[in-house]
């Protein structure tokens, strides 16, 4: 070996080592490439060199890098096929280097490349890149003159590649762990997102909001409405001044539902779309002759765009559009897997929102059934009970279990007469029930019935207005009642009068005198009516205001019976029994109104005479008002109606002071009002106690 | 017990003729028997009916009205419906159900004003329907009219006349 040689040898090999210095310390494959294309070319003394791979498909070859060859060249040389007849696609295809000398031999081996590269033309090295036996790519080194290449150089240049293509292997990896971790790390993102609420509208447009500019330059959601309609529910790009751009277009020119392209087709298909590159004539097309539209086209410079669909459970719910602009890469299959992904998640996470909602709002109708006062029957169109909530199994008297399944007729016999006079109506009309009279469990009710007619059936509502009509009817009865009550006391002044001032006929001094007390008496059984049908709807209004003081109730029992004794029949005794009871607090004047309701009832009720006690005693820290008859009792099913408003105890007979029906619910009231009870124990034919329970005063 | 201290009422009522000067061309003093629980519209009425000529009779409940309508045959009977025990539709159903009572007319002296009370009271034979308060001075001269119209064969025209809603 001369020194020459030596020393270029040695130079060559220090080349090499620095080369192979810059290559580890490149991270990613445009370092790899940066440090091959200058330094490794340098090293090979080259004038021009490229880097191409194969790609995903293995049938094309793709530029990675190109240096010192005039750009009309590299533009043309960006992409070529495996097949292709030129120098890099056959080294790619067999894995053994390719040394060319000149263009002439170029030429006489590639005659398809005679006219290319003429000027650049000359000695031309391609080496395969592969790791571990398997090619991926190759590196070609262009001359600028024409080289025999000795052994020892050709062993440099695949040296050279051998750095190379294990530098570029292990970038490309790095960055495509890089880029999985960061396709990874992004789902789970956007998973944490999806997850996070169930407000899902909002979800989508904080999807969108991730995906630019990670994923994409635009990132566009649309829906499918209820009624199939599109519905843009997000728009995302990093310049807010262009989302809103975004939307103006979209108002300017509405999406086609029919378009054979794009969201309405993936809407339509359930299929992505993805086109890597948008063919310009697409562009066009969409275009026609609106010059606005071209020149916003043109400003967005979509290069690249896919279409996935939002699917769950075999349903298109929706699509997820990326688009690649002014800055995003071309898109690539990963990029669709990860679109399909993000999609595929998303569209779970609508749905099951879309499913909890519906559940939500289902098991809240059914709470709303289960609680609702009214009674609710659904019968399909056959009649069979679809849903009987509680209150129709209440109202009608058969469970649930009974009547689900059943023709109503069965569960109900009842049910023609119930609702044969019920116009059903259409959803939507306001609902006139019609209230009708069953005997249902043997007992009378009044029932309001609604109908509703809708596709699936009937829906009736009934509500049980037995006690509104019974209340309705009492108070109908009291009015009546009153004015029968009235009228006679009426006709016995009016009469009085009018017969006192005949002038045809000499009363006798006897008949004289009755009519004149006869005036008196009535008057005041009138003013008794009158001021106890007054008191009554005080009472209800709760405007009759009490004035507690300390007052003993001996003094006034002792004061009621003072009274009573002024117009006693003969046949009755009355007398007080009080011990020296405590203090009470008390309305004075109310308690001496109920004490002497209660001893005009006690001899009313007494009309075989007899004796009637009133007895005041301390009780239990409370004290006791009791007023004994002798008189005819209450039945024991009375008792507890007789202190209802309006109730008589047998209408037909109760006559006489206080006969509106209203003492005994006047008195029980008033008690409650100062804090007491008032009750009644009685035996028929034996006599009552009426008991005023009042607590001594603290 | 108090039921016999009625029926000397009605005899004791029954004595208390008036100046007799409204005797009917038959001769004979018209009957009418008064059924009512209230003592002052008994009152109100055998004084004015005995003004009137008129011989009447007492019963302060439906069921010695019943058995004085049997026994005494009055010629009509002015009845209250709302009384004890045995009220006045019971005693109007009973006295035109037997063969010995059901000519006696009937006319309603009551506080019931309804009109289902009308139809009701027309329905149970009434020949007149009085709603209280009413005035005791025409009263002779209403029953006195009620009967001259029965004997003219008008009856029937009486009974409608109730819910056509005629009022005396």
């Amino acid at each position: 070996m001369t020194t020459v040689e030596s020393s270029e040898a040695a130079d060559r090999a220090r080349r090499l080592q620095r080369v192979a210095e810059l290559l580890a310390e490149a991270v990613t494959p445009e370092q790899v490439l940066d440090a091959i294309l200058t330094e490794g070319v340098r090293a090979a003394e080259a004038r021009a060199g490229s880097i191409g791979v194969l790609s995903d498909d293995g049938e094309r070859i793709e530029m990675l890098a190109q240096i010192g060859y005039r750009p009309e060249v590299m533009r043309d040389w960006l992409e070529f096929r495996l097949d292709a007849p030129t120098p890099m696609s056959d080294v790619i295809r067999t894995g053994e280097p390719l040394f060319i000398s000149s263009v002439q031999e170029r030429n006489r081996l590639y005659p398809s490349l005679a006219d290319v590269g003429q000027e650049d033309g000359h000695a031309l090295v391609v080496v395969p890149l592969a790791v571990e036996g398997r090619v991926f790519g190759g590196m070609s080194l262009s001359f600028d003159h024409d080289i025999e290449f000795e052994p020892e150089r050709r062993e440099m240049k695949v040296a050279l590649a051998r750095q190379a293509a294990q530098a570029l292997a292990r970038s490309r990896l790095f960055a495509a762990e890089q880029a999985m971790r960061e396709r990874m790390t992004f789902l789970a993102e956007a998973s944490q997102l999806l997850g996070s609420s169930l407000d899902y509208n909002r979800t989508l447009r904080r999807l969108a909001q991730l995906c630019v500019p990670q994923l994409a330059d635009w990132c566009a959601i649309d829906m499918v409405g209820p009624d199939g309609e599109i519905e843009r529910l997000a728009v995302a790009h990093e310049d807010p001044e262009k989302v809103k751009w975004a939307y103006e277009l979209q108002d300017r020119y509405p999406p086609d539902p029919d378009a054979p392209r794009g969201v309405p087709q993936v809407l339509r298909s359930g299929e992505p779309d993805f086109l890597p590159t948008i063919p310009e004539e697409l562009l066009e097309e969409a275009i026609g002759d609106d010059h606005e539209l071209r020149r916003i086209v043109d400003e967005l410079g979509l290069k690249s765009s896919i279409a996935v669909p939002l699917i769950a459970r075999g349903r298109t719910l929706g699509a997820l559009s990326l688009i690649a602009a002014e800055r995003h890469a071309i898109f690539t299959n990963a990029d669709l897997e990860l679109a399909i992904e993000v999609a595929r998640r998303a569209a779970v996470a609508v749905d099951n929102a879309r499913l909890y909602r519906e559940a939500e709002r289902g098991a809240n109708a059914a709470r709303a059934l289960a609680y609702v006062a009214d009674g609710v029957v659904l019968l399909d169109r056959d009649g069979t009970v679809q849903h009987w909530n509680p209150a129709a199994a209440a109202i009608t008297g058969v469970s649930e279990d009974e009547a689900l399944g059943r023709p109503v007729g069965e569960v109900v016999p009842a049910w023609d007469s119930l609702t044969t006079h019920v116009t059903l109506l259409a959803p939507g009309s306001a609902p006139r029930p019609v209230t009708v009279p069953i005997v249902l469990g043997g007992h009378e009710r009044w029932v309001a019935v609604a109908g509703v007619k809708f596709g699936g059936g009937t829906v009736y509502a009934l509500q049980d207005v037995t006690e509104e009509r019974a209340l309705e009817k009492t108070r109908s009865d009291f009015v009546a009642t009153a004015s029968h009550e009235l009228r006679t006391p009426l006709a016995a002044v009016y009469g009085a009068v009018r017969t006192l001032r005949r002038d045809d006929v000499q009363l006798s001094e006897l008949d004289r005198a009755q009519f004149l007390e006869m005036i008196e008496s009535e008057a005041t059984r009138l003013a008794k009516i009158v001021d106890q049908i007054l008191l009554a709807g005080q009472l209800d209004a709760e405007a009759v205001e009490l004035e507690l003081t300390e007052c003993n109730p001996a003094d006034v029992a002792a004061g009621v019976i003072e009274s009573a004794e002024t117009h006693l029949p003969d046949s009755i005794s009355l007398s007080l029994d009080a011990e020296e009871p405590p203090q009470i607090a008390c309305d004075p004047n109310k308690l001496r109104q109920v004490l002497v309701n209660l001893v005009d009832n006690a001899v009313k009720y007494s009309p075989g005479g007899g004796e009637v006690v009133l007895r005041v005693r301390g009780d239990n820290g409370n004290c006791r008002i009791d007023v004994l008859d002798e008189g005819l009792g209450i039945p024991s099913g009375e008792q507890s109606r007789i202190f209802e408003k309006f109730y008589r105890l047998d209408p037909q007979q109760t006559h006489g002071v206080g006969g509106s029906g209203l003492g005994l619910y006047i008195c029980r009231e008033l008690v409650e009002r100062m804090d007491g009870r008032l009750t009644v124990e009685s035996e028929l034919g034996k006599g009552s106690r009426f008991s005023v329970v009042l607590p001594v005063r603290a | 017990m108090w039921r016999c201290e009625a029926r000397d009422r009605a005899r004791s009522g029954s004595l208390a003729h008036g100046s007799g000067w409204a005797v009917p061309a038959s001769g004979t003093a018209r009957r009418v028997l008064v059924i009512d629980d209230e003592r002052s519209i008994r009152l109100l009425c055998r004084v004015n009916l005995a003004a009137s000529g008129m011989e009447v009779l007492e019963a302060e409940d439906g069921r010695t009205g019943l058995d004085l309508a049997r026994n005494e045959r009055p010629d009509l009977v002015l009845l209250d419906v709302m009384m004890p025990d045995v009220d006045g539709w019971t005693v109007a159903r009973e006295l035109a159900e037997s063969v010995e009572t059901r000519e006696i007319p009937v006319v309603f002296l009551t506080a019931r004003a309804d009109a289902a009370d009308k139809r009701l009271g027309e329905q149970l034979g009434g020949v007149g329907y009085l709603v209280k308060p009413f005035d005791p001075v025409s009263i002779g001269d209403y029953v006195e009219d009620v009967l001259s119209r029965i004997e003219r064969g008008e009856r029937d025209q009486l009974r409608r006349e109730i819910s056509s809603g005629r009022e005396r």
